[in-house]
């Protein structure tokens, strides 16, 4: 049963990715929803299957690490797959109605889509450092086509910048990675948590973690290596610029995440700790201003990433030397705010997608009077505002009040300023595009309908993300789910 | 007995409450000028039928209502319904189409709190029937609209506002001493109190408002010759001793002496008393004379008040003449105040007969024997005897007494003659007629039928005061009219050069 | 569970459920839509009916939990919060009939009514909030679920009283969330529970506790328009009658202020506050707003903006009662937050009328309305007496009692503040009432239109009297059982003797 639902998981996208790239847009639709249909259901019964039996390790094909491919299947991972699922095929269906069958290379949507799947998938189960790299080059290149299949100049710059960046990150963690190997002669990261129990801290595997986490940072786009990212988000695809923000990103730092957990304590530092916390405060804030001055409406949406993936990296100082229950409510808020903003960021763009396409224009300022032609996508884009803004009763709610809980437990009140203001310039942002959209206008009433189907996904993605808080203790439960081999090999 | 009087006292009460209701239907605007004389009867009976001592217990009424009678109320309840009895008749053939219905809503609420606010036992009723008496009153008193009647409006309603906040708080400090929510118990509790200056003070002042203390007074000769000539007799007549009863019903008589407010008392009577009528006989308008009088009259009462709060022993004597003269006072400057709005007849009989009957209740107020004046003053002096007081000043009270008759008549001749002056010659409209002919009744006549005592003061019968009364009562009264007459002489003179 | 644990929560999902199918409504169906409002509302009334019977008697009602990893979602019915609820129930009916007649033929009514509705789900959830975190859940959703109904008319003025709304609210917001995290790093998960939680308290956390409660305050201060906090209030007038009838005078400030008492009397704890020498400094506060927000009536020309002011005002005696410490001012306050709801909203309803039916906007404008608009202007002449103070009305029975509560517990001043309050409301409302009654009309109103037999459309006739009635009713017959004085009482027989 496991393994079915495993291969299903890691192998059949790749499947489906060979088979679209055989066909056109149209019919690589066709295979796409098929395929997202066994996907959903394949990632809803491993999680099904963990949540009720716990954990485990997998070695793929019955290799054992450090040969074969070690894959950890926990409550967390199978969390992120699931989420994956979730916001990868609203963006597929999404995609299938909003993107124009027409150009002739928007045929490469599909098997990229797939490719990006696949990687996202390897990077949440991947046992090991080298074969979370493979995930992560996966999805950077796919990501990179993603946004080139903009087609226009503008697209074509944007998406050279982002793999520029791709590929700068991805040398800073392999140098890294490198260097770990030559110090612990093993890429798995238990194996090196192993290692280091019984052995003391060789010097020099600080700066192994630094560059690590430097090369993820940037490919999480951390202020302030941020600049490649509204771009890359802003010009795409709106489905594109959807999966971008709410998953790609999120990969890198998931491992990063990842990384810092298992080896920070003995490899990191308080000052490093802080020091991250202070960047992701700065693009909380930086992010934030920058989002409430842009004049296009995506952009608007991007910048805001740039601001709520600063919260993520708030998890280092408040992991870093706290008591055992700190670090656990500061996880918990950081995994709840990567699921909330995923939802909410998806649905978001999604929304302003369809925003966009009905006034025609990619402005704030045409949004005039839009509110009374769009209500639906418009409410989509306020209920994935709310969960930005972190308001009860949102998942960004309960991930806000997690963090505070945390910085409040361990005496570091100052991430407290951080999480209220940048609430209050989230909602500023956001407002301002209500605002713009509640004016009403007498000259302004052409407007172009959408399908329905596009109004309705953002808006199932924005309640989840908004009803994420009322369940949110059950989502988290399923983190706390016991691991069989606790802390071998 | 106890069942029908309390079951009247609420068709009394809510008669006139929900009377304004009828003003919601356009059909029935007319009738209601028709309804004006009905509605303060069911009250009348009360007061004639019913014997005091039952209570009507609401304890679902703000904080627990209770409505009863005793003599005092029954007298002043007495002098309101009949006053607004005969100035209703007198409105049915007074009033023009000119916002009629609007007259008509405020003047059956006024009513309701003036009648409501004298069977009320409890703060909450009371103070509600007090406020909704002086906020409806504002409607009559500005009812003409003209400039002036909306100047004398606005300084009604700064005062009364004023005093009404003067009275809540008086009452809330006073009910917090008595940690009682009844009026029965405040005396009491007041006396105990170690606020009782200031709880006095703001009781006095809050009611001085209403019942024309000096210094407090200022809207009183503004508003009074402005209203409706119906609405200034109520106002002058019924609701000014809502004061009056505000003060009985709250301070302390009788719980402790109290020669300081006592003294103030006195000394504010003296001055509104004589000062009032000073500054009445400069003025120019009838009614404004008759609004000085009323402020004249009151002070004799204050006067009284004031005796009994120095004299604590004194005080179950004096109510009763308080308040029969408030009675008196009433119902004879109620008929004056009904005079100033009447033509005369076109032949010389009646018109002698008409000014006969003007002049009668004016000359009642001077304490004309064998009118209600006379059994007033008497019952008054026999009260203030000298030598039945422990106060300082007890030996100025009669002198003082002297003078407020001679004040008293002097207005009285003022007043009649401006209105000679004034008064046309012409028809009246027969329900104009009949009020004013029933006040002047009810103020003369019917007086010695109703219900009073006045715990023996004045020896019955009292048809003929004894000749050393009559002197007692005549001498004011002349040096009144040598001075009246020599006024005259001196003006005649004037004009001759 | 049983079904009484459910009973709180279908309470909540009236309002929210039509919400949902309001928005889901076309815009065109008038008749659907106002049906639905209205079963919605009667279910609702009818549901709180049940509770508030049950809560008398003693039984628990509620459904809890776990949200978020150490914290609970809790609905509960107790004696105050049946208060609060009863109160959006009633009015919320009233209101629903009300914005049917006012918003005739005016666009985007699906809109508007799913936002109304879904305002009344979060003042419910409020009302019914068994912590301060399901507290802080609501009154977010109410911030947000008010801003398009304040920004509704779409002018420009509209979005910048929208955007001051904002401001003010989501900062406030911002505020109480740090101020509950805190109270929870310190003390865990409270439920609100009489007599509250820190009677003893470690000395240890005192200072905590006490910043802590300035930050309570200062966050639903806003909402209460506590003085300097109660800046967006004025504004957001520009909102159409309904919202400011239902919203600005009985939800959204009613909000804060029930917040204050909460945390005063259920988290606090009434003698731990005043150990802690809360109570005081917070009297002081909301006398000071009291005075200060009546002066600046006195000088509005707009009927609403004044009418907003009064609500500042008012709404602070609710703060007031609470902050002093005995029963009986407790109960003035407590009672206020009933009592003020229902004469203001009044009120508003009149301005709406006045508004509707004569274009009229401005206090000099209303000159003779009381002759061609007579139900209406009754009803508002009622209200304005209220807030005077005048006996026997609701106002009165509010002032009583606080006055003589403070006097037990020898706070003279406090009477010094009502009567002081008392003039200044009459400074500003019987020149109103002058104008309406006794002034001459003009020769034409600004904007008149006409509904047959009425003076105005029925659906705007009668909710304001119905409320002015309710304004009389519930001063004169204040010592009925399950009058919201006796309610009160019992509320604070509860709290002084947990």
């Amino acid at each position: 049963m496991t393994l079915w639902l495993m291969a299903g998981l890691l192998f059949t996208p790749l499947a489906w990715a060979v088979l679209t790239l055989l066909t056109d847009f149209t019919r690589g639709r066709l295979v796409t929803w098929g395929g997202i249909l066994v996907q959903v259901l394949v990632s809803l019964g491993l999680w099904l299957v963990v949540s009720r039996d716990g954990g485990f390790y997998y070695a793929l094909g019955g290799w054992q690490a450090p040969l074969g491919i070690e894959l950890r299947v926990d409550g967390l991972a199978v969390t992120f797959v699931l989420l994956t699922a979730v916001v990868a095929s609203a963006c597929g269906f999404h995609a299938g109605v909003y993107i124009d069958p027409d150009k002739p290379w928007h045929r490469y949507f599909w098997p990229l889509f797939w490719f990006l799947w696949s990687g996202l998938n390897a990077v949440w189960l991947g046992g090991d450092l080298f074969n979370l790299y493979v995930g992560l080059e996966l999805i950077s290149l796919s990501a990179v086509g993603l946004v080139a299949l903009g087609g226009k100049a503008g697209a074509l710059r944007a998406s050279l910048r982002y793999l520029l960046a791709a590929l700068l990150g991805s040398l800073a963690y392999l140098l890294g990675v490198a260097l770990i190997y030559g110090q612990f002669g093993t890429l798995s990261i238990a194996g090196i948590v192993f290692w280091l129990e019984e052995h003391p801290v060789p010097a020099g595997s600080s700066l192994a973690l630094a560059l690590m986490v430097a090369g993820l940072a940037l490919k999480t786009a951390l202020f302030p290596l941020h600049r490649w990212l509204p771009p890359a988000h802003g010009i795409a695809k709106s489905p594109v610029s959807a999966l971008l923000s709410a998953l790609v990103v999120k990969a890198s730092f998931y491992i990063a995440a990842r990384l810092w957990l298992e080896l920070g304590e003995p490899l990191g530092n308080l000052a490093a700790a802080q020091l991250v916390g202070l960047l992701g405060s700065a693009a909380v804030v930086w992010g934030s201003w920058l989002a409430c001055r842009q004049m296009e409406l995506k952009q608007v949406v991007a910048y805001s990433s740039v601001a709520q993936i600063g919260y993520l990296f708030l998890l280092f100082p408040l992991t870093y030397s706290v008591s055992e229950s700190v670090s656990l409510q500061a996880q918990q808020g950081i995994t709840l705010q990567v699921i909330s903003h995923a939802l909410a960021k998806a649905a978001m763009f999604l929304a302003a997608g369809n925003l966009v396409l009905s006034t025609g224009s990619r402005r704030v300022d045409a949004l005039t009077g839009v509110s009374r032609f769009l209500p639906f996508s418009l409410f989509s884009f306020a209920l994935a505002g709310v969960s930005l803004m972190s308001l009860p009763p949102s998942g960004g709610f309960a991930a806000k009040w997690l963090l505070l809980q945390a910085s409040l437990g361990s005496g570091q009140w100052w991430w407290v300023l951080v999480l209220l203001v940048g609430g209050l310039l989230s909602a500023v942002y956001v407002f301002r595009i209500c605002r713009a959209s509640f004016l009403e206008s007498p000259e302004t009433n052409q407007f172009y309908h959408p399908h329905r189907s596009l109004e309705i996904i953002p808006m199932i993605l924005a309640l989840l993300s908004l009803g994420l808080g009322l369940v949110s203790a059950e989502v988290l439960s399923v983190m706390a789910l016991p691991f069989e081999e606790e802390g071998s090999p | 007995m106890m069942l029908p009087g309390s079951v009247l006292v609420l068709v009394a009460v809510c008669l006139p409450l929900l009377y304004p209701a009828m003003a919601l239907h356009a059909g029935w605007v007319r009738a209601m000028r028709y309804v004006l004389p009905v509605l303060p009867l069911p009250a009348l009976l009360l007061a004639l039928g019913s014997e005091p001592g039952w209570q009507l217990e609401m304890p679902w009424l703000l904080n627990g209502g209770l409505w009863a009678m005793d003599e005092l109320r029954r007298l002043f309840l007495l002098l309101t319904a009949v006053l607004w009895l005969v100035a209703g008749i007198y409105a049915v053939g007074y009033l023009t189409s000119h916002h009629l219905r609007r007259f008509c809503v405020f003047w059956g609420l006024t009513l309701a709190g003036n009648l409501g606010l004298t069977v009320a036992v409890d703060i909450g009723s009371f103070y509600s029937f007090f406020a909704l008496m002086t906020f409806a009153g504002y409607g009559l008193v500005v009812h003409e609209g003209t400039n002036e009647a909306i100047r004398a409006g606005r300084v009604y309603l700064v005062m009364a506002v004023l005093g009404e906040m003067a009275i809540l708080m008086g009452l809330l400090l006073a009910s917090a001493a008595a940690g009682s929510q009844m009026l029965a118990d405040l005396p009491e509790g007041i006396a105990a109190s170690p606020r009782r200056d200031l709880i006095m003070a703001l009781l006095i002042a809050g009611f001085g408002v209403k019942a024309g203390l000096p210094l407090l007074h200022f809207w009183l000769p503004l508003a009074h010759p402005v209203a409706p000539t119906p609405a200034s007799a109520v106002l002058s007549g019924a609701m000014i001793k809502a004061g009056l009863l505000g003060w009985l019903v709250t301070l302390p008589f009788g719980e402790a002496a109290l020669p300081g407010w006592g003294a103030l008392m006195i000394v504010a009577g003296a001055v509104g008393a004589i000062g009032a009528a000073v500054v009445g006989v400069c003025q120019q308008r009838p009614k404004a004379v008759l609004a000085y009088s009323s402020i004249s009259q009151m002070g004799l009462m204050v006067l009284m008040v004031g005796v009994a709060l120095a004299d604590s022993g004194r005080a179950p004597v004096l109510f009763p003449v308080i308040a029969l003269y408030a009675l008196h006072h009433g119902l004879a400057k109620g008929s004056l105040f009904l005079s100033a709005g009447m033509s005369l007849p076109a032949g010389a009989i009646p018109r002698a007969g008409a000014w006969i009957l003007i002049a009668l209740p004016g000359l009642s107020l001077a304490g004309l024997p064998f009118t209600s004046g006379a059994l007033a003053k008497l019952a008054m002096k026999e009260g203030l005897l000298e030598n039945r007081l422990e106060l300082a000043l007890a030996s100025y009270l009669s002198p003082l007494m002297a003078a407020g008759v001679v004040a008293t008549l002097l207005l009285v001749l003022r007043y009649l003659w401006i209105l000679a002056g004034k008064l046309e010659i012409g028809d009246n409209p027969p329900m104009l007629v009949a009020g004013w002919l029933t006040a002047i009744g009810v103020s003369l006549v019917a007086f010695w039928w109703m219900p009073w005592d006045v715990g023996g003061l004045v020896e019955s019968p009292v048809w003929l005061p004894a000749p050393y009364q009559l002197w007692a009562l005549l001498w004011p009264m002349l040096i009144a009219s040598g001075l009246a007459l020599l006024t005259v002489l001196a003006s005649w003179l004037v004009k001759q050069r | 569970m049983t079904l009484n644990a459910w009973i709180p929560v279908f309470a909540l999902m009236t309002s929210l459920i039509a919400s949902l199918v309001i928005f889901a409504l076309p815009e065109k169906g008038y008749r659907l839509r106002t049906a639905v409002n209205l079963v919605a509302a009667l279910l609702k009334l009818g549901l709180v009916v049940v509770m508030v019977r049950g809560v008398f008697l003693g039984v628990d009602y509620g459904v809890s939990f776990t949200m978020v990893p150490g914290v609970t979602f809790v609905l509960k019915a107790d004696a105050f919060s049946m208060m609060f609820a009863g109160l959006s129930a009633v009015l919320w009916l009233l209101t629903t009939i009300y914005a049917v007649g006012y918003l005739e033929d005016s666009p985007n009514r699906s809109r508007f009514f799913g936002f109304f509705s879904l305002c009344v789900a979060s003042t419910m959830g409020i009302a019914l909030a068994g912590n301060l975190f399901t507290f802080f859940l609501f009154y977010e959703m109410l911030t947000l679920s008010t801003y398009p109904l304040v920004v509704h008319r779409g002018t420009e003025t509209a979005l910048k009283a929208g955007r001051t709304y904002l401001i003010y609210t989501l900062t406030g917001g911002a505020v109480l969330l740090l101020a509950i995290a805190w109270l929870h790093g310190v003390a865990g998960d409270l439920p609100f529970r009489e007599g509250g939680h820190f009677i003893d308290a470690d000395p240890d956390i005192h200072r905590s506790l006490i910043l802590i409660f300035m930050l309570l305050v200062a966050g639903l201060g806003v909402k209460a328009a506590i003085f300097p906090l109660h800046g967006w209030l004025p504004q957001a007038m520009v909102a159409p009658a309904p919202v400011s009838a239902l919203l600005h005078a009985v939800a959204v400030v009613k909000a804060g202020a029930f917040g204050i008492v909460r945390v005063v009397y259920d988290i606090y704890g009434v003698e731990a506050s005043s150990a802690l020498g809360l109570l005081e400094p917070l009297s002081w506060l909301a006398a000071f707003t009291i005075l200060y927000a009546s002066v600046r009536a006195l000088r509005q020309v707009d009927l609403k903006r004044r009418l907003a002011f009064s609500t500042v005002s008012q709404v602070s005696y609710i703060i007031l009662g609470v902050s002093i410490f005995g029963p009986v001012a407790a109960v003035g306050g407590l009672v206020h937050l009933l009592h003020q709801g229902i004469m203001k909203i009044t009120l508003f309803f009149c301005a709406g009328n006045y508004a509707e039916t004569l274009g009229i906007h401005r206090i000099d404008e209303m000159d003779g309305a009381g002759r061609r608009m007579p139900g209406t202007s009754v009803a508002f002449t009622i209200g304005a007496f209220g807030m005077i103070g005048a006996p026997p009305l609701a106002g009165f029975i509010t002032k009583w009692t606080m006055g003589s509560g403070s006097l037990a517990v020898n706070m003279d001043w406090v009477v010094v503040v009502l009567v002081f309050s008392s003039l200044l409301n009459a400074a500003y409302f019987l020149p109103v009432l002058y104008r309406l009654w006794f002034r001459e009309a003009g020769v034409t109103w600004p904007h008149e239109r006409h509904w047959g037999r009425l003076e105005t459309s029925a659906w705007l006739y009668w909710p304001p009297l119905l409320t002015a009635a309710m304004t009389v009713m519930v001063g004169v017959l204040a010592s009925l059982p399950f009058s919201p004085l006796s309610w009160a009482e019992l509320i604070m027989l509860r709290e002084y003797a947990p």
